[in-house]
């Protein structure tokens, strides 16, 4: 407790203060998250000069132009493969990539699938508010089954992806999940995913007030940050990886963690290899 | 304080009589089923029956937990009735007070740990500076009252050592001190209770709690020490000062800190602006802090010097 009271942290340090208030509705859990990064950022005593934050469309994908850092803002699905681009030519930058549902398991599913596979060193993460917000509500990929939104007007029938289950099928060696209520939490989960060495995958179980929340009868923004803890249950309560989707047991946590060998210093090491083999015959 | 009771040659003499009964208390997560089935092994070895029976299933990490260990020629009941234990070892103190009237009056040998573990249950104001509904009395004042009786900082001893959680190991030797069974045997038994990485730590730790206990069989003035008052202020509990500083061009008005505020000290005002209506009530937990998705909220805490606390 003692080291909580005098942590300096300071969020203002790391925000584009002009750009403040931000954008986002009020009571979007997406603020809480930016918060946790840019603590988790803090506590590992990352540069600001050698972050690269990597944004995709949506909601998500505005909350990087508030961080005081380098920021790009891509096209639609795509900032994991711009992010590999980046890392590649930058093995020197801590590269973070911000992502939503829709962004990253819709339109960018294959970048996610084959970013997890390569296992290249960056920080992937995945805001979860169950809906294409910023378009106005349609269904994604995420979204709970019997949901209303603006495409699914009697309720969802589609069933959810497990975004977890699947980085950890496709090979990410770093999987983790958090609620935005568990802010400590998720900060200690993106914490130990930027300090792990290769591909890190974590999901932030977020909440859409005004676009998901109301027109579901979820509740205002306090109610549906006090029903995340109902969402999330401890591996206590039983073994949960037989539940393939999400309905109210989900692990929360660092979920995998393992040993593979990072893309950028294999790549490298072969291109040295190339070279050297080149420069003998020449 | 009246002479050791006869329980070091309890297997021999006092057994063909009646068993040897040892009662185990204190919290979860201390290790009191650990030194009880130390207890039940050792009498196995002896030749003599054991009987032994524990209370542990709601009491997770925290909640209360004890063990009743009866030993001798023939056990029947597996329990210790009131008044009829010949040991009690408590973990924790508070446990141990709790307990005391299952000491034998007049023979019984109390051994407890001096450490508080203040239950949350005891926090009954969450303020700054509140105290806290705990046993007052002193280790002087309740070592006064039993026949013979040890209270020592065991878990302050075993975090020397290197590890806090090898208290219960100590206290387990200050028991030995109080039984004929040759340490060598102790010693086996703890091997064959904890785990390898760990036999070398409770290996110390059994040494420490039975140096004591040696020291204290000769010297009554250590038994205790005398310098704990009764005084149930916890160090978390220091004063703080707490400065809110609420940034109200920022301030969405999304009701999360007002409605998860624990103390509920924070509203919103005309302008659905979040202000501070209570600030005596804030304890400066910095939840408001951290779920403000506006970053509007900003918490100050400062550790005062002052360490008093205002009944």
């Amino acid at each position: 407790m003692n080291d909580l009271l005098e942590a300096p942290f300071d969020v203002k340090d790391y925000l584009r203060l002009e750009m403040m208030p931000h954008f986002m509705c009020p009571g979007c859990g997406h603020g809480i998250a930016l918060r946790c990064l840019l603590w988790a950022v803090h506590e590992l005593g990352i540069d600001k000069n050698k972050l690269a934050i990597v944004c995709g469309i949506g909601c998500s994908g505005r909350v990087g132009a508030y961080i005081d850092a380098n920021t790009f803002h891509t096209t639609h699905g795509r900032p994991l493969a711009f992010a590999t681009g980046l890392k590649l030519a930058r093995p020197d930058l801590t590269v973070v990539v911000i992502t939503g549902d829709g962004d990253c398991l819709a339109i960018g599913g294959n970048h996610l699938i084959h970013a997890c596979r390569r296992n290249l060193d960056l920080t992937c993460l995945m805001l979860n508010n169950e809906v294409y917000a910023m378009t106005g509500g349609q269904v994604s990929p995420t979204t709970a089954i019997d949901r209303l939104t603006t495409t699914t007007p009697h309720g969802n029938a589609e069933p959810t992806f497990d975004a977890c289950r699947l980085a950890d099928a496709a090979g990410a060696s770093f999987v983790g999940r958090e609620v935005t209520r568990q802010a400590p939490a998720l900060k200690n989960v993106i914490k130990a995913g930027l300090a792990h060495e290769g591909f890190s995958f974590i999901e932030v179980m977020s909440d859409c007030t005004e676009i998901y929340g109301r027109k579901n009868d979820l509740g205002e923004s306090p109610e549906m940050i006090m029903s995340q803890k109902s969402d999330m249950r401890p591996e206590a309560f039983g073994n949960v990886a037989d539940q393939p989707f999400r309905a109210n047991r989900l692990r929360a946590g660092i979920i995998a963690q393992r040993d593979r060998p990072e893309y950028g210093s294999v790549y490298r090491q072969r291109a040295a290899a190339e070279q050297a083999k080149a420069k003998a015959k020449s | 304080m009246s002479a050791a009771p006869n329980i070091e040659t309890a297997p021999s003499t006092v057994a063909a009589a009646r068993a040897t009964n040892v009662m185990v208390v204190g919290v979860g997560g201390q290790g009191v089923l650990m030194i009880s089935k130390a207890l039940a092994l050792i009498g196995q070895k002896q030749g003599l029956q054991v009987k032994q029976s524990e209370v542990h299933g709601m009491a997770k990490r925290g909640g209360v937990v004890f063990s009743h260990v009866r030993f001798g020629a023939e056990v029947w009941s597996p329990t210790i009735c009131k008044g009829e234990a010949d040991v009690l070892i408590a973990l924790e103190w508070a446990e141990g007070l709790r307990w005391l009237e299952y000491l034998r009056p007049d023979t019984g040998v109390f051994i407890a740990d001096t450490r508080r573990i203040v239950p949350p249950f005891a926090c009954r104001s969450r303020r700054r500076g509140a105290t806290m509904a705990y046993a007052r009395e002193t280790p002087a004042e309740v070592i006064d009252k039993v026949s013979e009786g040890y209270a020592l900082d065991a878990a302050a001893i075993a975090t020397g050592l290197g590890e806090p959680r090898a208290a219960n190991t100590v206290l387990l030797g200050v028991l030995s001190a109080s039984m004929g069974v040759p340490v060598a045997e102790w010693l086996a038994v703890l091997e064959m209770l904890v785990p390898p990485k760990s036999r070398a730590i409770n290996h110390k730790a059994f040494e420490a709690g039975r140096a004591w206990a040696e020291a204290a069989h000769d010297d009554a003035s250590l038994r205790f020490d005398a310098g704990i008052t009764g005084d149930v202020t916890h160090a978390d509990m220091a004063e703080v000062s707490v400065r809110l500083d609420i940034n109200a061009a920022w301030c969405k008005g999304c009701d999360i800190c007002v409605k998860l505020c624990p103390e509920r000290c924070l509203a919103l005002n005309d302008h659905q602006v979040a202000y501070l209506k209570a600030p005596q009530a804030c304890t400066g937990c910095h939840v408001c802090e951290w779920l403000c998705p506006d970053f509007a909220i900003e918490v100050h805490t400062t550790h005062q010097v002052s360490m008093t606390v205002s009944e």
